[in-house]
């Protein structure tokens, strides 16, 4: 009873007093958590979409640069080098031998990425370990020419404006999966402004609806 | 929904039995294609993980009078009930990781997207499904034969056998390349049709009359009078499928002269198959 | 302002909110799923530029042709060649699974020597130095034709070669295994004459008598009487198989007929009886024979009436009767021998009485029956230069005519009748009878070299290995010696850079001589052998370089063939089984298994029924009557006069009561202490341990078709 007093007394008295003045109180608590939320809404949206990316990506140089403007002027356009074999199979990134169709132990140029190239890899018959922008995983089966030469896709569409680049950009490799920030996208939404800025499966399936009527079956893309 | 110019695909098999030795190559070509990894000991059949699987048929009497045959089975892909693509397994899976491929007739399974939940292998009236109960593990340097064409399982996922769609990928890219809007009967044939010694086992598309397991099979594009489930009963009196009456309408189709052997392909009672051992389907359609 | 619940709340609703917003939660999710497909130690094999090889099978005497799959030159695949003359597309599993041989880490990497009880590395240099140093002590003592080699075969140029390194070091002590190729020579030479071999037209015949030939189990050029056998229905050709049990072959003939095991000689002389007697025979060529036929047929009168055989044999009387006319009177009728896969132990009495069938009723040289002609000798070696030491030693008496026979000698022998052994591509302490007491054998001889590239029986009691390349890393001519109709030699060539410090046995050799120096160098004046192959081959290198084969012989041989039935006009003894209980044990041969020595792959081993191999344990063929109070799947002790064995039992209708079976290939102990093949090995019991030799006498032969066998449950 005494406690019941004692809590009337003081618990609801100062509930009450907190109610009347809590309520202006209240609106400034009200404020304080409003604000607090605002505050942390703010800061972990932007965390996620500012800071997340930076730490989720760690950027790796490629073993030299690789001037594909000057490539596309000096032997020629994408096929040249990025073809197809004699069974439709594609090359994919080129291995050391086409590059020695041009390349020999002597440099054609004065640049110091040909000197490395030259230095660590013709002479010592090393194949060069580039990073690859557009690696999916070992459960994709892509064909080239199904989309180059049926669809008669152009490299572009998919690819973006590499050829006319003079430099690589660096590779973006994501921590936890392997693979190039290409594919999701630079977006971290993944919101795409072009075709060749993302590279996952709904985009595939995307652009076969639209021009197929059919997303594709599994086995079609998948191995 | 809108397919190639081409008509749909029905890629499927006729096996001889009275051909078929028992020698396995069959086994062995599929594992060596298709990555299949191998334990230490294989000897319990439960796990052992076989895409294409020679069972041993007896007719069960006694000595002399003993037979026995030999019945290589790989994933039928069924069609399921009318050949509408609802597989037994494509209609159980939780996870979309096997789909019917109308265009091919060929179900297919996706490693990446199954979580092993094995309702798939449940539904499977062929027991065609395997676990990877175990991480698969390759004896060092062994990794070196692995072939890029077929994705390498983790453990926790069904896999099954895929009618060594790989190699359609492949004949197409060709095709695709040479302009060519369609594949030959060579340029896509399983591996355990290639490897098969005493070629038994004749791989082709049911639905082309110019392909030799067409010719063989006969099957019947209508539905059987009888059980309107079934599609593509044979119009060979040689030639069964496995549990037929099911409705799952299998495209691997098996072909025997010895009648205790095509009795084998389904559980008769008594008086039941002398009721069907000589129905082929309805005899008036061409 | 108080910091109060509500604002640490409103703190935890914004952070949530916001994360939840952000696409913190989208990408983590997308990305924990990639990163839960994408474990490390799940291997991504690399992609690349794919080609096609061809090279030519080496496993078995069968010699298929393969092509093999390559993706940047690293070998994924194997398929048969389709086009080659000898299989025409299609490969066993053995040969489909060469890749687990090629890439296996359990191989001999480097040449090793015996210290003790273990192994250390050495370098080649150090390997052949040791060896040549040996053999020139050897030497020195005054005895060379103690150097003794055993081979898997005779022909060929790297067995060519071990012959030569023997004859102009001074020995004559050169050994094949058993196998199809010996038993056909063998009963060429006691019906025709010397020199000759005999080849079967499976595909053409119509009515094909097999005395329990596995013609779908491995005998002879697998995938090539695969296919022989499988047109049978559209040629409308007959197979009657004559076994003890329903092997693969019986159980796909058009009829079994089942037979006492080791009786099948005397129904082979029953039949010839038969064929006699009412006058089946082929008038004209039996009017050709040249020597011992009115004695036969005396004495198969009077030994093999039909009752007499039924008696032996236990096949009916009817049966005798009615198989004898309708092979006489088939159009083209092939009797075949050689049981299981033809090699092993057989009996020349059987394999005589067989092929007398076909000499009796004419199809020696005709289609669809057995072809005789001489050997083949596509090789030309240069004359060796021999100093007088050679020609002293390779004068001498061979040790003893047969393998088993000189490691009879060995063993019975005080002193050392073999001071140094060569083995290559053979497995005698794995693969003869008795196999225990090969081992004690081999153990007494004093040097050892082994060219095995694995380690495997023999291999583990050699002084020193000298490990060779597998057929994948190697070029070798690779003659098709099994039974064909068609005389092929195939090229098998290197499909792959060498995994291991390996080399092909034919530069060991040719080291070894070169080490020797002397005459002995003088007669390997070749650099390496890929030079001496295109050199002695050079009558067919062009065709073997192009095309990868060359057809030797093709068609039906032409020529008089001259028929000496003397051998079994002289009534030799039918050999009876070792033991003297009631139950006979027999081995089987087993298409997924390997006999020769090497064990199956991986791959073959997986595809082999749990009623063969359950876990570790050998399962024998039972049948239920003899069976009484043995369970299905249960445990039992089979205990014969050379060695005891704990296994597991199938009841199975398809075996003769009476008669267990087990099954050959299995048992292999791979295992050292320091490289395990646990895919492989210690699976199941060598039967060899089982059964020992039965010396055929008259032919000098192992001819042990089983032995007597007690079985108690375990």
């Amino acid at each position: 009873m005494s406690e019941r007093e004692n809590k009337t007394e003081n618990g609801s008295m100062e509930s009450v007093g907190e109610g009347t003045a809590g309520e202006e109180k209240d609106d400034k608590g009200l404020g304080l958590g409003v604000i607090f939320f605002i505050v942390a809404f703010v800061a972990c949206f932007l965390s996620g979409t500012l800071l997340f990316p930076k730490l989720l990506y760690s950027k790796k140089e490629q073993p030299f640069n690789f001037d594909h403007a000057l490539h596309v002027g000096e032997a020629g356009d994408c096929e040249t080098c990025h073809s197809f074999r004699e069974d439709g199979s594609f090359t994919g990134i080129p291995k050391l031998a086409t590059c020695l169709d041009c390349h020999s132990e002597e440099v054609l140029g004065e640049t110091e990425d040909e000197a490395v190239f030259v230095e660590e890899y013709v002479v010592e018959e090393k194949e060069v370990p580039w990073y690859v922008y557009s690696r999916q995983p070992d459960n994709v089966f892509f064909s080239h020419a199904a989309h180059t030469q049926t669809a008669g896709m152009d490299c572009v569409t998919c690819h973006g404006h590499i050829g006319e680049s003079t430099s690589l950009k660096p590779y973006e490799e994501n921590r936890i999966t392997g693979y190039s920030r290409d594919i999701w996208g630079k977006n971290i939404f993944g919101i795409k402004k072009n075709s060749w800025d993302r590279m996952k499966m709904d985009d595939c399936a995307a652009c076969h609806k639209e021009e197929t009527g059919h997303k594709g079956y599994c086995f079609q893309c998948h191995k | 929904m809108k397919q190639n110019n081409n008509k749909a695909h029905k890629f499927g098999m006729v096996i001889d039995l009275d051909k078929c030795t028992g020698c396995g190559s069959c086994m062995v070509s599929c594992m060596s294609e298709n990555n299949v990894p191998f334990k230490e000991d294989e000897s319990n059949k439960k796990d052992s993980i076989t895409w294409m699987r020679v069972y041993k048929l007896t007719n069960g009497k006694s000595f002399p009078d003993t037979e026995i045959a030999y019945l290589p089975r790989p994933c039928q892909h069924c069609g399921g009930k009318g050949d509408h693509g609802h597989s037994p397994c494509v209609s159980v899976c939780p996870a979309v990781a096997t789909d019917y491929g109308y265009d091919t007739g060929i179900v297919s399974q996706i490693y990446t997207r199954c979580f092993g939940c094995r309702y798939c292998m449940g539904a499977c009236p062929y027991h065609a499904r395997y676990f990877n109960w175990w991480d698969p593990k390759w004896p060092e340097g062994m990794e070196n034969y692995l072939s890029p064409d077929v994705s390498p399982r983790m453990r926790g996922v069904v896999e099954k056998c895929s009618f060594c769609y790989h190699r359609y990928q492949a004949a197409k890219d060709t095709a695709y390349y040479e302009g060519r809007d369609d594949i030959e009967e060579h340029e896509y044939q399983t591996a355990c049709a290639t490897a098969c010694p005493a070629g038994a086992i004749v791989f082709g598309d049911l639905n082309n009359p110019a392909h030799q397991v067409h010719q063989i099979v006969k099957p019947d594009p209508h539905p059987d009078p009888r059980n309107k489930h079934i599609v593509g009963k044979s119009r060979n009196p040689k030639v069964f499928r496995l549990l037929e009456r099911l409705g799952t309408n299998p495209k691997v189709y098996y072909l025997s002269e010895r009648e205790w052997v095509r009795k084998q392909g389904d559980n008769y009672l008594d008086g039941e198959w002398d009721k069907i051992k000589n129905y082929h389907g309805a005899s008036s359609h061409d | 302002m108080k910091v109060d619940r509500r604002s640490f709340l409103g703190l935890g609703l914004g952070a949530v909110a916001g994360v939840a917003v952000s696409p913190i939660g989208i990408k983590l999710t997308d990305d924990s799923s990639i990163w839960s497909q994408n474990w490390p130690w799940t291997p991504v094999p690399v992609d690349g530029e794919v080609t096609y090889e061809s090279s030519v099978c080496s496993l078995c005497p069968g010699s298929c042709g393969l092509s093999v799959r390559k993706i940047d030159d690293r070998p994924v695949k194997i398929e048969g060649l389709a086009g080659h003359p000898v299989n025409g597309g299609g490969a066993c599993l053995h040969g489909i699974s060469g890749l687990q041989y090629l890439y296996d880490p359990a191989r001999v990497k480097t040449p090793l020597k015996k210290n003790g009880d273990k192994f250390e590395e050495i370098s080649w240099d150090d390997a052949i130095a040791l060896v040549a140093g040996k053999l020139a002590d050897i030497r020195k003592s005054g005895s060379p034709e103690k150097l003794a080699c055993i081979a898997d075969k005779e022909q060929g140029s790297v067995s060519g070669l071990f012959q030569r390194l023997l004859k102009t070091f001074g020995s004559p002590n050169f050994y094949t295994m058993p196998s199809l190729e010996s038993y056909l020579e063998l009963t060429a030479e006691a019906l025709h004459g010397e020199g000759m071999t005999i080849g079967f037209d499976l595909e053409n015949s119509d009515f094909v008598l097999s005395f329990g030939a596995g013609i779908i189990e491995g005998w002879g050029s697998p995938v090539n009487c695969f296919k022989a056998n499988a047109s049978r229905k559209e040629r409308h050709a007959k197979l009657y198989q004559i076994e003890s049990r329903l092997s693969n072959t019986a159980a796909n003939a058009d009829k079994w007929i089942p037979i006492k095991p080791g009786t099948e000689a005397d129904l082979a002389l029953g039949l010839c009886a038969v064929i006699l007697e009412n006058k089946l025979f082929n008038s004209m060529a039996v009017a050709n024979f040249r020597g011992g036929l009115n004695k036969l047929a005396a004495a198969l009168q009077k030994n093999y009436s039909p009752s007499k055989t039924a008696e032996i044999t236990g096949v009916k009387v009817s049966d005798i009767e009615k198989m004898a006319t309708l092979f006489a009177k088939a159009k083209m009728p092939v009797a075949v021998f050689g049981k299981g896969r033809g090699d092993g132990a057989q009996s020349l009495k059987e394999l005589a009485a067989v092929h007398t069938l076909n000499c009796l009723v004419g199809n020696i040289n005709k289609k669809g029956g057995a072809f005789v002609q001489l050997k083949s000798d596509y090789l030309e070696f240069p004359d060796e230069s021999m100093d007088s030491i050679a020609d002293a030693g390779f004068a001498k008496n061979k040790t003893g005519r047969y393998v088993s026979q000189l490691i009879e000698k060995v063993n019975e022998s005080s002193k050392p009748v073999v001071e140094a052994l060569f083995v290559y591509n053979a497995n005698p302490c794995y693969s003869l009878h008795d196999a225990k007491s090969v081992k004690q054998a081999v153990g007494k001889v004093p040097f050892v070299v082994s060219f095995s590239s694995f380690l495997d029986e023999t291999a583990k009691e050699a002084d020193i290995i000298l490990p060779s390349h597998t057929f994948l890393e190697r070029l070798e001519d690779v003659p098709s010696g099994a039974g064909l109709a068609k005389t092929v030699v195939g090229l098998t060539k290197p499909v792959s850079q060498p995994v291991f410090n390996t080399k092909n046995p034919g530069d060991a050799v040719i080291l070894i001589a070169k080490a020797l120096e002397g005459s002995i160098a003088q007669s390997f004046e070749w650099e390496s052998y890929d030079e001496c192959l295109e050199s002695v081959a050079g009558g067919i290198w062009d065709s073997l370089s192009e095309d990868g084969y060359a057809i030797i012989s093709e068609g039906i041989p032409s020529g008089f063939v001259a028929v000496n039935v003397s051998y079994l006009a002289d009534n030799p003894a039918t050999i009876q089984a070792q033991g003297d209980d009631e139950l006979i044990l027999i081995p089987i041969d087993n298409m997924r298994l390997i006999n020769a020595g090497i064990a199956a792959s991986p791959f073959a081993i997986k595809t082999v029924s749990d009623n063969v191999l359950k876990g570790s344990d050998s399962v024998v063929e039972i049948n239920p009557l003899t069976a009484r109070g043995l369970k299905d799947r249960g445990y039992a002790t089979l205990t014969t006069p050379i060695g005891k064995a704990r296994v597991m039992i199938n009841l199975n209708e398809g075996m003769m009561p009476g008669v267990i079976g087990m099954v050959k290939g299995l048992g292999h102990t791979l295992n050292t202490k320091h490289m395990s093949n646990k895919y492989v090995s210690n699976k199941g019991i060598n039967v060899n341990d089982l059964i020992g030799p039965v010396i055929e006498s008259g032919s000098g032969l192992d001819a042990a078709f089983g032995i007597k066998v007690k079985i108690f449950k375990a």
